[in-house]
């Protein structure tokens, strides 16, 4: 029996802060290491006091794996690394290795333009720690060291996301990390194969929820926008520099395209042209339509969608426009949203959550009036829209997965305490495994029954086949031998070749014991009388009398001397090896009950 | 609080309350609290519960709901803690009958809700708040809320469980500290009854046969004696342990207690304390015994711990100093023919079999080095190190290992074999290796070592096998070392062996610097601007560098394909160009590298490098040779103009605010070449403009002005602030103090009109569309009167304070905050998840 046990510093029943640590076999890896963006203090990161408590981050931990590029999955990354200390070494896969640094970037920018912070990492800290990263390919087993390997699976969501098997011995874990079980517009499906972990730690988003069709929403956007540039208006987009940008721009584009609409999109700031390379790159990773037809033209190359430059925000005339940041709470998107906030003809699409303070918040919640720094009053008259696009499993995505990994337990994190509990019992119910959802800070520990592979010798291999039926993989089978335990590997032999390689001589144990016999006679009398005595009761078995005085029956020996003291008791010595136990027991017995009176 | 808020309150706390509202982001409900927390801490005995009804009644209908939500009812818990933290609140909140309710039997403890960890983590928390007056601690005795925090100690969660020990240690220095007034000599009924409590449940816990009772009183008394320094000078804390010493000494012989590492810690939490500063006595002993007895790994913490202490007896410290130094003592014999070195000890604190065991064994083996490494790590970085390091033999089994690591060295003994086959390409133990030997490179005395020392470290750099990351740290200490060597060469004359080392390692470098490997190109080109910072003073190291390819490879690195390279390799051909063509000295020659081509690639990287850390790596750059150049102020000035009509319109905020910088170095250089010097003679004849007509001109020229006012009203606040400093700056020169006096003055002058415009457009904010360009209505830039006038007559200091109010006042006001709550309830879908 062996442990997997599993605790959230910042996962458990809370979105945001992705952090899960698990110990698996005596190795200890950390799940992704996201940060809270409604925070601006300490709140903001896992508490990694909990871990620096077991010694040296470094010593403790064998590994991090990030499954994917979101800052609620890697945005504490470089704190951890080049502020709390930690050299070992970051996985993640190639594409998640190139773009986490533009976002992680993007928003030190952000934070230190809005804030003055100074306490925060710096562009140097996140180069330093990609530097750490080592970037794997989909299905590549990767030997972290020489019993922990882990392995990676698409995970649709955002490009490069994974799922990451954690593998010591035969003992497995499976982490989600956030995925889609459908196919959108540029990525395909999560995929992975009846891996049948001992624990599957998945994320529960909309653990409740069957949703609708995306479609829906993105022909809902496409009006919306199209609408608004009909009527000579403007549009913002607040995004972050990558992720939902690149979708919006292919509806954009090839909506544009279609409708040979000429009313101008930007895209703000150079990161696009940067994560547009990306999405060229990695062009292995969107899905198959995207594959198809990047022969003929490449999705990521638009023809309608040029750079912004400052000026253009005042130029007449609809235009679209992409601006960072998301939330709307500082820089580029900040300043045109103030300059387009007052016509009612303009409109401004927020489609991502916004924390709160930011002004995308507050205008998502309905407030019009909004005062601005240098206690200004701005009035927002323009259109306020809200779109969602995110890309996790439902409730049957989620089911689905589990059907395609077939795990032992399964772990809900990533989701609210509620919707938890009712995916929980339905898991429960259609899997017959058990469910958990652990809060931040919780330890789960899983019990698991861990099958040791070990080498068998060919010798041994075709004695036992040659006694019983063939080898049958569905058929288990019993097969004894000795079993040799040498540099860290096991293998089953015969009882000779163990002694052969290990070099030891063969000892024989011999029980023995002594039944004294009254019988006045010579020994030789004595043991010839024994020996009759037995070959009438012991019919079935070879019994001898052998030219040196002594009896066998079968391997049992005896041997008949007089006593030194009595001459008129004869002892009888009996011995047997322990694979004759049963045989030499009976027969002790027999012979201390004495022999028949009345053999000649 | 203010009229705003307190009006917005009700409001805030009827929707709270309301169960049909759907949930609130968490975050608004933890920054509600801190806003509380701010009020009751800024002025303890505000009124909050009398001035604003609605608080309590807040409590009242979230105790009368049937089934609160989890979050609601953690923060109604919170909320109720910080309100009490005063005697008159928490007498009010008590004559409402709500503590009781929630903190007492009839609370939520025990309820179904008591299975959320989050509101047993709130009931702690508020615990915590309200105790700050004694009728909080005897309420929470008497309504049995002292077993309730005995027993959450080990809650499954730990973050409940570390909560309730830190409440423990709050309320036992708190009831020590505000309930007795004579000193506390010995336990006895003198004790208060808090105290006497949770002492007696110490005591218990640490004589029970449970691991876990015993691990959570271990580190409660841990928290208690680390973290309140203030406390341990009181008396009750050496009383305290002297009750408990035996039981400590027991548990570590016994061996039965499977907490070592927490023993490890209060051991140094209470050598910490200031109570055992004295070197004689008991306590001691129990170190040093300590010490013997923890396994090394064990012990290797509270070792280092002991040498940073500033009282510690010295043979304490010694014997800290062999624990840590017994696995490099170990590994130094064990590559050693017999009796060629020593090894580093005479005599070890434990059994060194045990040290050779764990080395010994594949699993500890890494671990102990690691760990060990760290440590000596740590203890090199001090300044005062009360002891000697023997730093010689230490570099000596620095070099061993690192040896071990990459198979060059195969020791003959079993022990030796034995670990090198373990530390063979073992990264973490490559790298806490090169740690410590960088810090060791500041030590003296290892001079006889540097040519094997260089070796060593040029192995690694010309390995295949060295991973990256093991590179990275070979290039650090390998340029530490380099100029430790330098310092050698000067003091011994022994160029050749110097000129030697830098010609391997230039022609290593020079491989690294194609590397497929993205890390190692830009890590290579680190070590370079590293060594070039360090040793451009030195003649050999300037001649090795040039006669090889590395200048010519690193010029081609500025246009790789990866940003960071290119941002690496601008950093260091600045720092070349400052070597070859603008060192002072003349320039080498046949040198096939000009100042004009240099400027103009960085130039055009500047203007058209699609990614922000090139075109910062270039802006830096041109700051530090202006910083550090002597070029002629009119070519300056050319560069200088050409170079911010770059920058101007970047999109990247930090490259403009790199050419605020460059503003400013080169405004400060011009006005002390321009201004005349204080004390030289004042010539009769003045024919030629003033020097201060000349600044003006000169700004005017390389079109500074457009760019300073610009900038105040850009969209990322930094730069606008900058460009205020600037500007500040400049007033200052322009306008001595007593000018500045009435400003009303310059405002009525006739140019006066267009400035008042300009002020107003620029108090409006960044409302940059109505910003004049040049000619037209507008102010021209160029002109050095208007400038001067802009100058004086804009309230620099006013906006500058507006400046750095930040737009944080807006996000993070609590007016804003209820504002936001208020609009959010009933409005908002469930749309949380669409965050990232």
């Amino acid at each position: 029996v062996s442990l997997v046990s599993c605790w959230c510093p910042g996962a458990g029943q809370d979105v945001g802060r992705s952090c899960i640590l698990v110990s698996i076999a005596g190795k200890n890896v950390m799940l992704d290491c996201g940060m809270h963006m409604g925070y601006n203090d300490d709140r903001r990161f896992p508490d990694f006091s909990y871990i620096t408590q077991n010694g040296r981050l470094t010593d403790f931990l064998d590994c991090v794996i990030i499954s994917h590029f979101h800052l609620d999955h890697c945005g504490a990354l470089p704190y951890f690394s080049e502020m709390v200390g930690y050299d070992g070494p970051i996985y993640m896969t190639h594409p998640t290795k190139a773009i986490c640094p533009i976002l992680l970037e993007d928003y030190r920018k952000i934070t230190v333009d809005k804030k003055g912070e100074t306490n925060f990492f710096t562009s140097q800290m996140i180069k330093d720690c990609m530097k750490k990263v080592v970037a794997v390919h989909l299905h590549q087993t990767v030997q972290v060291d020489e019993e922990l390997e882990i392995k990676a699976y698409y995970a649709g969501h955002v490009l490069g996301a994974a799922m990451f098997q954690i593998k010591v011995g035969c003992e497995s874990v499976v982490y989600t990390g956030d995925y889609n079980m459908t196919p959108d517009r540029h990525l395909g499906a999560a995929w992975i194969d009846k891996c049948r972990p001992d624990l599957l730690i998945s994320e529960s988003t909309y653990a409740t929820t069957i949703r609708d069709s995306k479609r829906c929403r993105e022909r809902d956007f496409l009006k919306k926008v199209h609408e608004t540039v009909e009527r000579g208006g403007k549009v913002l987009i607040p995004v972050f520099a990558l992720g939902r940008a690149q979708e919006l721009c292919i509806l954009l584009e090839t909506f544009w395209e279609r409708m040979n609409l000429k009313a101008p999109i930007y895209f703000s700031t150079g990161l696009t042209e940067k994560a547009n390379h990306y999405y060229k790159l990695f062009i292995t990773w969107t899905n198959q339509k995207i594959r198809k037809t990047f022969v003929q033209r490449n999705m990521f190359e638009f023809k309608h969608i040029k750079a912004f430059d400052r000026a253009f925000a005042d130029n007449p005339g609809p235009m679209v426009v992409f601006a960072t940041p998301g939330m709307l709470h500082a820089g580029q998107s900040l300043q045109i949203f103030r300059k387009w906030a007052g016509n009612e003809k303009n409109m401004v699409i927020m489609p991502g959550y916004c924390v709160q303070g930011t002004v995308g918040h507050k205008i998502l919640s309905g407030q019009r009036k909004l005062e601005m720094e240098g206690r200004q009053i701005l009035e927002v008259k323009m259109q306020v829209e809200y779109m969602s696009f995110s890309a996790h499993a439902d409730a049957k995505g989620i089911m689905q997965l589990i059907r395609q990994a077939e795990p032992r337990n399964v772990l809900l994190v990533h989701g609210e305490a509620k919707k938890m509990e009712f995916l929980k019992q339905k898991i429960e119910q259609e899997f017959h495994v058990s469910c958990y959802m652990p809060a931040n800070g919780e330890t789960t520990t899983i019990l698991t029954n861990p099958c040791i592979p070990v080498d068998i010798s060919l010798g041994l291999l075709k004695r036992e086949t040659a006694i019983g039926p063939l080898p049958d993989a569905k058929k288990p089978k019993l097969m004894h031998g000795t079993l040799l335990m040498k540099d860290n590997s096991f293998r089953l032999v015969s009882p000779e070749q163990a002694l052969k390689e290990l070099g030891l001589a063969e000892h024989q144990l011999r029980f023995t014991c002594r039944v004294h016999i009254q019988d006045p006679r010579k020994e030789h009398e004595t043991v010839l009388r024994v020996y009759n005595h037995l070959k009438g009761v012991l019919k079935d078995y070879s019994v001898q009398h052998l030219p040196d005085g002594s009896i066998t029956v079968e391997s049992i020996l005896i041997q008949a001397t007089a006593h030194s003291e009595d001459q008129g008791t004869k002892v009888l010595l009996v011995s047997w090896t322990y694979q004759d136990e049963e045989l030499g027991s009976y027969l002790t017995s027999l012979l201390k009950k004495g022999l028949p009176q009345s053999t000649p | 609080m203010t009229r705003e808020c307190a009006l917005l309150l009700p409001g805030v706390c009827a929707a709270l309350a309301d169960p049909r509202q759907p949930g609130l982001d968490d975050t608004c409900l933890e920054k509600l609290l801190d806003w509380f927390r701010s009020l009751t801490w800024f002025d303890p005995t505000v009124e909050l519960v009398q001035d604003n009804p609605c608080l309590p009644e807040l409590i009242t209908s979230v105790l009368a709901l049937p089934e609160p939500s989890p979050s609601i009812l953690s923060f109604t818990l919170q909320l109720a803690g910080i309100l009490a933290s005063s005697e008159t609140r928490f007498q009010h909140l008590q004559e409402e009958k709500l503590l009781g309710r929630l903190f007492g039997r009839e609370g939520p403890r025990g309820g179904a809700a008591w299975e959320e960890a989050s509101v047993r983590s709130a009931w702690v928390k508020g615990v915590h708040s309200m105790v700050h007056h004694q009728p909080a601690l005897h309420f929470l005795c008497t309504m049995g809320g002292m077993d309730v925090i005995f027993a959450l100690q080990g809650d499954p969660s730990l973050f409940v469980a570390s909560a309730a020990s830190q409440l423990l240690v709050h309320m036992l220095t708190f009831s020590l500290e505000s309930e007795t007034s004579k000193p506390l000599s010995t336990k006895d009924c003198d004790w208060p009854a808090c105290a006497q409590m949770i002492i007696k449940h110490i005591e218990e816990s640490l004589q029970s046969s449970s691991a876990s009772h015993i691990e959570q009183s271990l580190k409660l008394l841990t928290s208690l004696f680390g973290s309140c320094f203030g406390s341990c000078y009181a008396a009750w804390t050496e009383v305290l342990w002297l009750d408990i010493a035996n039981q400590i000494e027991s548990f570590l012989l016994e061996d039965t207690v499977k907490a070592q590492h927490v023993l490890a810690n209060l051991l140094l939490n209470v050598a910490r304390s200031p109570v055992f500063c004295g070197t004689e006595g008991s306590f001691w002993a129990l170190v040093t015994s300590a010490l013997e007895h923890l396994t090394p790994l064990q012990a290797g913490p509270l070792a280092v711990g002991l040498l940073k202490l500033c009282k510690c007896p010295q043979d304490v410290r010694i014997q800290a100093l062999t624990v840590l130094l017994q696995p490099m003592d170990c590994i130094l014999r064990a590559a050693s023919q017999p009796l060629e070195y020593a090894g580093l000890l005479d005599e070890s604190v434990s059994d060194p079999v045990t040290v050779e065991s764990l080395l010994s064994s594949k699993t500890s083996c890494a671990g102990l080095l690691c760990q060990t490494l760290a440590h000596l790590e740590k203890l090199l970085s001090l300044k005062h190190l009360r002891v000697d390091l023997p730093c010689v033999s230490l570099l000596r089994s620095l070099m061993t290992i690192l040896q071990f690591c990459n198979g060059f060295l195969s020791p003959t003994s079993p022990l030796g074999s034995t670990i090198s086959r373990n530390l063979i390409n073992c990264f973490r133990v490559q790298k806490s290796a090169l740690d410590v030997l960088a810090a060791l490179s500041e030590k003296k005395g290892c001079d006889t070592l540097i040519g094997s020392l260089f070796d060593v470290l040029l192995a690694y750099l010309q390995s295949p096998n060295t991973s990256p990351t093991v590179l990275k740290k070979t290039f650090q200490a390998t340029s530490k070392w380099l100029v430790h060597l330098q310092e050698l060469s000067c003091s011994n004359s022994q160029w050749q062996q110097t000129e030697k080392i830098l010609e391997d390692v230039f022609l290593v470098l020079q491989k690294r610097l194609c590397s497929p490997c993205w890390e190692v190109r830009d890590s290579s080109l680190e070590f370079l601007t590293a060594m070039v910072k360090c040793l451009r003073d030195q003649k050999e190291f300037r001649q090795s560098l040039l006669s090889s390819e590395v200048l010519r490879l690193t010029e081609n690195l500025l246009e790789d394909p990866e940003s960071y390279v290119r941002a690496s390799a601008v950093t260091a051909v600045g720092h070349l160009a400052l070597i070859t063509y603008c060192a002072p000295e003349s320039p080498v020659i046949g040198n096939p590298y000009n100042k004009e081509n240099t400027v103009a690639k960085l130039q055009e990287i500047l203007s058209t490098d699609s990614e922000g850390f090139p075109r910062r790596a270039v802006i830096s750059i041109f700051t530090k040779w202006l910083r550090e150049g002597s070029g002629q102020l009119e070519d300056t000035e050319q560069f200088v103009s050409r170079v911010i009509q770059t920058v101007e319109h970047d999109l990247d905020w930090e490259v403009r605010l790199g050419g605020l910088e460059l503003v400013e170095v080169f405004c400060s250089q011009t006005i002390c070449q321009l201004s005349p010097c204080p004390y030289a003679p004042v010539s009769s004849a003045v024919s030629s403009p003033t020097p201060q007509n000349e600044l003006l001109q000169v700004f005017c020229r390389a079109k500074l002005f457009g760019f300073l006012f610009r900038s105040l009203c850009d969209c990322d606040k930094p730069v606008g602030q900058r460009a205020c400093d600037v500007l500040i700056g400049l007033r200052g020169h322009f306008y001595p103090m007593s000018t500045l006096e009435n400003p009303q003055e310059i405002e009525d002058s006739p140019a006066g009109r267009g400035i008042a415009w300009l002020q107003r457009t620029l108090r409006q904010g960044s409302l940059a569309q109505n910003f004049p360009t040049d000619g037209g209505d507008g102010v021209d830039f160029q002109d050095p009167e208007s400038m001067m006038l802009a100058l004086g007559a804009i309230d620099l200091l006013e906006l500058h304070d507006e400046l750095n109010k930040s737009s944080n006042h807006v996000e993070e006001s609590p007016q804003s905050l209820l504002q936001d709550i208020l609009a959010t309830m009933g409005t908002i879908e469930d749309n949380e998840v669409d965050c990232y």
